[in-house]
């Protein structure tokens, strides 16, 4: 029923701004509400300003139900360990507030806000749409990528620079293929610091989904080789610069997109059964002045 | 799920809750508009009354929030704040004026 929507969508848009603008005011007004936190050494990490404002707040997001764990004893870490677990803490429940219960493509007002939130968290220039070019969704279920050949001649062996690596991330293997855009560098020797955090720190898009992606197939394959994305797990908050360096998954698959391994241990996020979904959005960074990988918030 | 709040008993805001069912609306789109209504008037009280404290009164105020010791807040507030009851009622009348103003917008477009 449009009407019906349309009465829900508009209040919920409008109110969520509302409380946004509430929710600032109150946080740059009142820095004492944070220094309260930090100054309580004994506090519960979610009896923190997240709590103050939220598990106070008639409003418990999931994140908040669980058994909450002290903090560490170091006092530069406790005070750090704090303001992450509070920024973290708000952008998981502002997302909650906005983002639909069943993963599918957002609406043009849900993907404003959410652009919106992301921008203000992460302090980088997110769009969904960008040189007015735009995936077939940016909520969607992600699943595992493995590696890719950086150039000819790359393999599991030559892959990784040190064994902690080797040891974390070895076992996804590698793709059988090239990625869509081919190898990242001609050659090891020419390989820069560049191409090994792009295949590091990458995605695979749909980008096959795009509206107009066959009819302007050069225009789109140029747009989206390594354009960079912020992908962010809206359950923990945890988010990364990526680069989209593969097209897929198929559309059978039930998946919208692939990340690297790196990409996924980065989000906690897994494949199979207990898979879930991540925003993605273009990082409108021109001069290319974001850097590739883990992403803390402001 | 929503708490009593230590001002649940001096605003009335439930009232615009009961609007909302005129609006058709499924039992999740009610319960997610009731609890944005509700983290609306949660800030807005916090900002209200952390703006009418010193210091270290915030400090006792946050304590007893965080424990929810109804009681407590109470008197703290009525001891540091004049009138504090009648200024967290304004200021959620004000709240409520603006978003009953947004129901019946959107009940226009019906």
């Amino acid at each position: 029923m449009p009407r019906k929507k349309s009465h829900y969508h508009n209040l919920k848009n409008k109110w969520i701004d509302k409380h946004s603008k509430i929710q600032d005011k109150v946080l740059s007004t009142h820095p004492e509400l944070v220094r309260h936190v930090t100054d309580r050494t004994k506090q519960l990490a979610i009896g923190s300003l997240g709590s103050l404002m939220l598990l106070t707040s008639p409003v418990l997001p999931q994140a908040f139900k669980e058994e909450p764990k002290p903090i560490p004893q170091n006092e530069k870490s406790e005070s750090d360990e704090v303001k992450k677990v509070d920024n973290k803490s708000f952008l998981i429940h502002d997302l909650e507030n906005v983002l639909p219960d069943k993963v599918r493509p957002l609406n043009g007002d849900e993907e404003k806000i959410v652009e919106k939130i992301l921008t203000r968290h992460f302090n980088v220039p997110v769009a969904g749409e960008l040189e007015g070019k735009k995936l077939n969704t940016q909520y969607g279920i992600i699943g595992a990528e493995q590696h890719l050949m950086r150039y000819p001649g790359d393999t599991m062996s030559t892959h990784f620079a040190t064994n902690q690596e080797s040891q974390k991330y070895f076992s996804s293997g590698m793709a059988p293929g090239r990625g869509a855009w081919g190898y990242f560098a001609s050659s090891r020797q020419a390989m820069t610091q560049k191409d090994v955090d792009r295949e590091k720190y990458y995605i695979a898009v749909q980008t096959f989904l795009s509206e107009n992606f066959n009819s302007r197939f050069a225009e789109y394959r140029d747009f989206y080789k390594y354009r960079k994305m912020l992908v962010v797990n809206p359950q923990n908050g945890k988010g990364v610069v990526a680069v989209i360096g593969d097209a897929g998954p198929a559309q059978w698959t039930g998946k919208h997109l692939g990340g690297s391994p790196e990409v996924m241990i980065h989000l906690e996020r897994v494949d199979g059964k207990r898979r879930g979904a991540v925003l993605y959005f273009f990082i409108d960074d021109p001069d290319d002045k974001i850097p590739l990988g883990p992403i803390n918030l402001k | 799920m929503t708490q009593k709040q230590f001002y649940s008993k001096v605003t009335q805001i439930e009232t615009l809750k009961v609007e909302l069912e005129d609006l058709n609306l499924t039992q999740e789109e009610k319960a997610h508009l009731s609890r944005l209504i509700d983290a609306s008037l949660h800030n807005t009280i916090l900002d209200l009354i952390l703006s009418e404290l010193s210091e270290e009164d915030k400090r006792v105020f946050l304590d007893h929030l965080v424990t929810d010791d109804h009681t407590k807040i109470w008197q703290h507030l009525n001891k540091n704040i004049e009138g504090v009851e009648k200024k967290i009622r304004k200021a959620a009348d004000e709240l409520h004026k603006e978003l009953k103003r947004d129901i019946h917008e959107v009940k226009k477009d019906a």
